[in-house]
C-alpha cells in the first residue's frame, strides 16, 4: 500500500532547481532507498516533505490528500518522521528527556498537567534498552559520542509510531555494532509495516537492506528499480564517477 | 531597620518580576524587553482602580492581572509568529507604545505627573499599611510565583520550552505547534509581571510613567543573565544583588545623578561580560 | 499649502537622518549579520562628541564635526574588536549577540549621561541668530541645509565605494557569503573592522545632524536605531535604496502624524508603522 507519494515536487534555490518535478512512491513495509551523489537533492527532497523547506511546485499525497504545502508541525499528524543527517537533538537535555519530548502530550494544557509520564517512562526505557543507552539515560546529550547521538537520534524516531520514516544517512560513521542495531531497527519497523526511505551512500548496505531504489541526479530520478538492477545502469554509474 | 525592611520588599518584588521573565528568556530562549511594559500595566490598572474605582483591593489586582494577560495574549500572538530579531523589536516597540500612552494619555494617567496617593491593600479588613505586613504579603507573592515558575519547568510543557529555546524547528516536526507554546508562557509571565507592579504601585503609593521605560525592562534582563538563564534560585539571586548593590553606592557618596547612571552603566557591563565571560550566569542551566 | 510645504521640508531633513542610520545599520548587519542594538547609541556619541568640542572647548564648527565623526567611528571600530568579534570568533548565537550590543548600548548611554548629564542639550551655539531661508513658503535653517548636503554626499560616496572600490567588493562578498569570501582570501576581519568604524562614521554624522536639528539626550540611542530599523524593514530588507525609500517614508509618516496629533506622539506613530509591516508586509514595500 502507498503511504506517500510525490507528485512533480519542485524545489528551488535562487535559480537552482535542487527538487525538479520529482514522482516518487513509497510503500508500507517495504525500504526505499534514495542514492545519488552529493548535492542530487536527497536532503532537500526530505526537507520538503517534512515541512522544513516550503515547496515551490507539485504535491505531497499521504493517503487520499494531497498537499501544496506542510507544516512542519502537522507532518506528526500524518504520520511523517525522519532523522537528521548532523543529529538534531537537544544538547542541553538528558538522553532520556529528549526521548520524553516525543512520547508527551503535545497540547500545551495537556502538557502543563501530563499524567501519564510512568507509561511513558516504560516506552522510553524499552527505546533506549534496544539501542544501548540506558545506562546513560541521565547524561547530557552534549556528552554522548557521535555514535551514541545517531543511535538517540534513531530510538527517538521510532517512538513516534510513524507510517513513514525518512532516515538522512543513518549509517553515516557508525562502528559495525551500531551498524548491526540500526539494521534491526528498521527491519522492525519495516516489518510493522511502516514505509521506510533511507538516504544511505554505502551501496553494500543499500543492496542488503533496500527493496527499492530511486537514483537522484541534479534534482531528478535518473533511475528507480531493485538495487541490484538499477546500480548496473550505465547513466546511475556516469552520474557517480562523471562522464 | 525600616530601610531594611523597604530593601527585602523591594528585592520581593524584583525577584518576582525576574522569575516571570526567566520564563520567557530562560526557559524559552525569547529575548523580550517589554516586560516593564507589562509591570507598568500592572501598576497603572490597580492604580486607577483604587484612587478612581475604589475597588477592593484584591479585585483590583485580579482585574490588572487579566488586563496584562489579555494585552500579552494579544501582543504575543503578534510578534510571536515573527523571527527572533523582529520580534524582539517589537516588544521593544511595544514598550515604547505603552510608555508613551502612559506619558500622554493624560486625562487617563495624568501624565507625566503621575498617579498619588494609591492605598495600601486591604485584604480580609485587614490594611497592611505598615511595611513589615507588606514584607509578609510581598514573600508570600514570591513563594507562589516561585511555585508557579517551577510547577511550569518540572511539567512536560517546561520540557517543551527547553527544546523550543534550544532548535524550534526540531520541536516542530515532533509534532509541536511551538507558537502555542511561546504565547502560553509569555502570557503567563506577563500577568506574573503584571501582579509584581500592582503590588509595587500599592506599596509606594505612587506611580509615575518613567519608571516603565526600556531601562527597566533591560534592568530585569540583567538581573536574569547574572543570577542564570533557566533558574527561578538564580532570578531571585540577581534580584537581589543587582538591587543591594547599588543601594552601597550611596553611602560612598556619589551624587544621585552619577549614582543613577553608575547603576545603569553596570547594568549593561552585566550584560556584556556575562555573555562574554559566563553566559549561564551564577546559578544558570542553560547556556545560550 | 504652506503647512505642506513645511511638512515636505521637515520630511526631507528627517528622512535624510535616518536614511543615513538605515545605511551605516544595514552594512553592519549584513557583514556581521546580527542585529547591533548599540549602533544608535554610538550616533548619540557623536552628537555629544561635538557638543564637548564645539561648545565646551570652542572648537571651530568643522574641527569639532571632523573630530566628533573621528570618535563616533573608533567608538563603532572599538566595540567590534572588543565585544562582538570575541563572540563571534566562538560562534556565539544572534541572541547572544543581541543581548551584548544591548549591553553596549546601556553602557555608552550611562557614560554619555554621567559627562555630559541626562538633560536636554543642542548643539546650535546660538539659538538667537539662526540663518533661516525660505523656500517655496516654508523655512529651512542653515544647518538643516547642511545636514541635507552631508547626508546626500555621504549616501553617494558609500555607493560608490561599493560599488567600485576593491573595499566595496570585499563587503558585498562577506555580506553574500562569508565563507566562501574567507575562502577567496578576503581577511573579513579586517574588512568587518572598517565597516564598523565607517559605519560608526556615518552613525555619527546622523547624531550629529540630530544634535543639530532637534537636540540631543543620552537616551535618544535606541529610538534613532529603531526609526533606521523601521525604514529598513518598511523599505525591504536586503535593499539598500529600499532602506532609504523607507527612511523618507516613515519621516513623512511620522511628521504628518505629528501634524495631526501631537509632536508627543512621534515615537508611537513609528512603531505603529513598524509594528504594521511586520505583521502585514514584513518583505517590506520593494521587497529583493
Amino acid at each position: 500500500m502507498t503511504i506517500l507519494k510525490t507528485r512533480k515536487l519542485t524545489k528551488s534555490f535562487g535559480g537552482v532547481r535542487a527538487v525538479d518535478h520529482v514522482d516518487l512512491s513509497f510503500e508500507g513495509g517495504k525500504v526505499t532507498a534514495l542514492v545519488g551523489p552529493n548535492g542530487s537533492g536527497k536532503t532537500t527532497l526530505i526537507n520538503t516533505i517534512t515541512g522544513i523547506v516550503p515547496v515551490d511546485g507539485g504535491e505531497i499525497v499521504i493517503g487520499s490528500e494531497s498537499f501544496r504545502c506542510i507544516r512542519s508541525s502537522d507532518i506528526a499528524t500524518y504520520g511523517i518522521t525522519r532523522t537528521f543527517q548532523n543529529s538534531r537533538l537537544i544538547q542541553q537535555m538528558s538522553v532520556l528527556d529528549n526521548l520524553l519530548l516525543v512520547l508527551t502530550k503535545r497540547n500545551v494544557f495537556g502538557a502543563l498537567f501530563e499524567r501519564h509520564e510512568a507509561h511513558h517512562l516504560d516506552k522510553a526505557e524499552a527505546a533506549l534498552r534496544r539501542v544501548g543507552l540506558w545506562e546513560k539515560r541521565n547524561e547530557q546529550t552534549e556528552n554522548l559520542s557521535y555514535g551514541q547521538r545517531k543511535l538517540l537520534e534513531i530510538a527517538r524516531a521510532t517512538l513516534m509510531r510513524a507510517d513513514i520514516y525518512f532516515f538522512d544517512e543513518p549509517f553515516a560513521g557508525l562502528f559495525p555494532e551500531m551498524v548491526k542495531i540500526v539494521s534491526m531497527t528498521l527491519g522492525e519497523l519495516r516489518a510493522g509495516g511502516a514505509a521506510i526511505v533511507l538516504v544511505e551512500h554505502d551501496m553494500a548496505l543499500v543492496r542488503e537492506l533496500a527493496d527499492h531504489c530511486y537514483v537522484l541526479d541534479s534534482g531528478k530520478v535518473i533511475a528507480e528499480g531493485t538495487p541490484e538492477h538499477v546500480l548496473k545502469q550505465e547513466n546511475v554509474v556516469e552520474a557517480y564517477l562523471g562522464k | 531597620m525600616e530601610y531594611l525592611i523597604h530593601i527585602a520588599i523591594i528585592v520581593s518584588l524584583y525577584a518576582a518580576g525576574a522569575m516571570s521573565l526567566n520564563l520567557i528568556v530562560g526557559e524559552t530562549g525569547l529575548v523580550s524587553v517589554a516586560h516593564a511594559a507589562f509591570v507598568g500595566i500592572g501598576g497603572y490598572a490597580v492604580a486607577l482602580l483604587l484612587t478612581v474605582a475604589h475597588v477592593p483591593f484584591v479585585v483590583a489586582i485580579l482585574v490588572a492581572v487579566l488586563i496584562s494577560g489579555i494585552v500579552a495574549f494579544f501582543i504575543g500572538a503578534t510578534f510571536l509568529r515573527l523571527r527572533e530579531v523582529y520580534y524582539v523589536l517589537g516588544t521593544v516597540g511595544f514598550n515604547v507604545i505603552v510608555l508613551s500612552i502612559f506619558l500622554n494619555w493624560s486625562s487617563l494617567t495624568k501624565g507625566p505627573l503621575g498617579i498619588a496617593g494609591i492605598p495600601r491593600p486591604e485584604i480580609f479588613g485587614a490594611q497592611l499599611s505598615t511595611n513589615i505586613s507588606f514584607l509578609v504579603l510581598a514573600l508570600i507573592f514570591v513563594l507562589c510565583v516561585y511555585f508557579c515558575s517551577s510547577f511550569i519547568t518540572r511539567s512536560s510543557l517546561g520540557r517543551a520550552l527547553h527544546a523550543i529555546r534550544e532548535d524550534e524547528a526540531v520541536a516542530e516536526v515532533f509534532g509541536y505547534s511551538t507558537v502555542h507554546y511561546k504565547l502560553f508562557v509569555f502570557t503567563t509571565a506577563s500577568m506574573l509581571a503584571g501582579a509584581a507592579g500592582a503590588l509595587y504601585a500599592s506599596y509606594i503609593s505612587y506611580i509615575s510613567p518613567y519608571g516603565y521605560a526600556v531601562t527597566e525592562s533591560i534592568f530585569v534582563l540583567a538581573i536574569i543573565i547574572l543570577g542564570g538563564l533557566g533558574s527561578a534560585r538564580g532570578a531571585i539571586l540577581g534580584a537581589a544583588l543587582l538591587v543591594i548593590l547599588p543601594e552601597l553606592l550611596r553611602f560612598v557618596g556619589f551624587p544621585p545623578e552619577i549614582a543613577a547612571q553608575l547603576r545603569l552603566g553596570s547594568y549593561g557591563l552585566v550584560l556584556v561580560l556575562f555573555m562574554l565571560y559566563r553566559p549561564q550566569g551564577i546559578w544558570g542551566t542553560f547556556k545560550i | 499649502m504652506d503647512i505642506a510645504v513645511q511638512i515636505g521640508l521637515n520630511t526631507i531633513v528627517a528622512g535624510a537622518i535616518y536614511a543615513l542610520i538605515t545605511l551605516g545599520f544595514n552594512l553592519t548587519y549584513s557583514t556581521a549579520r546580527f542585529f547591533d542594538l548599540s549602533y544608535g547609541a554610538i550616533a548619540v556619541a557623536g552628537g555629544y562628541a561635538v557638543l564637548y568640542f564645539y561648545k565646551y572647548l570652542d572648537f571651530n564648527i568643522w574641527a569639532s564635526i571632523f573630530l566628533g565623526t573621528l570618535i563616533a567611528g573608533a567608538l563603532g571600530f572599538s566595540v567590534e574588536r572588543v565585544v562582538y568579534r570575541p563572540l563571534r570568533k566562538r560562534k556565539a548565537t544572534l541572541t547572544v549577540l543581541l543581548i551584548a550590543s544591548l549591553g553596549v548600548l546601556t553602557i555608552i548611554q550611562a557614560v554619555i549621561a554621567m559627562l555630559f548629564s541626562s538633560q536636554f542639550q543642542t548643539l546650535v551655539r546660538d539659538t538667537g541668530a539662526i540663518a533661516t531661508l525660505s523656500v517655496a513658503g516654508g523655512t529651512i535653517t542653515l544647518s538643516q541645509v547642511i545636514i541635507l548636503g552631508a547626508a546626500l554626499s555621504i549616501m553617494l560616496c558609500l555607493g560608490l565605494a561599493l560599488r567600485f572600490t576593491n573595499f566595496g567588493k570585499a563587503v558585498r562578498a562577506i555580506a553574500d557569503d562569508d565563507e566562501v569570501a574567507s575562502v577567496v582570501g578576503i581577511n573579513s576581519d579586517r574588512v568587518i573592522g572598517t565597516v564598523f568604524f565607517l559605519g560608526g562614521v556615518m552613525a555619527g554624522v546622523a547624531g550629529i545632524a540630530t544634535g543639530f536639528d532637534t537636540g540631543l539626550l543620552p537616551t535618544l540611542g535606541l529610538a534613532l536605531l529603531l526609526k533606521g530599523v523601521i525604514a529598513l524593514i518598511v523599505g525591504g530588507i536586503g535593499n539598500v535604496y529600499g532602506g532609504v525609500a523607507g527612511a523618507f517614508l516613515l519621516a513623512l509618516i511620522e511628521n504628518l502624524g505629528a501634524w495631526q496629533f501631537s509632536g508627543e506622539w512621534r515615537d508611537a506613530i513609528a512603531f505603529v508603522v513598524l509594528i504594521t509591516f511586520l505583521i502585514f508586509r514584513p518583505q517590506g514595500i520593494f521587497p529583493r
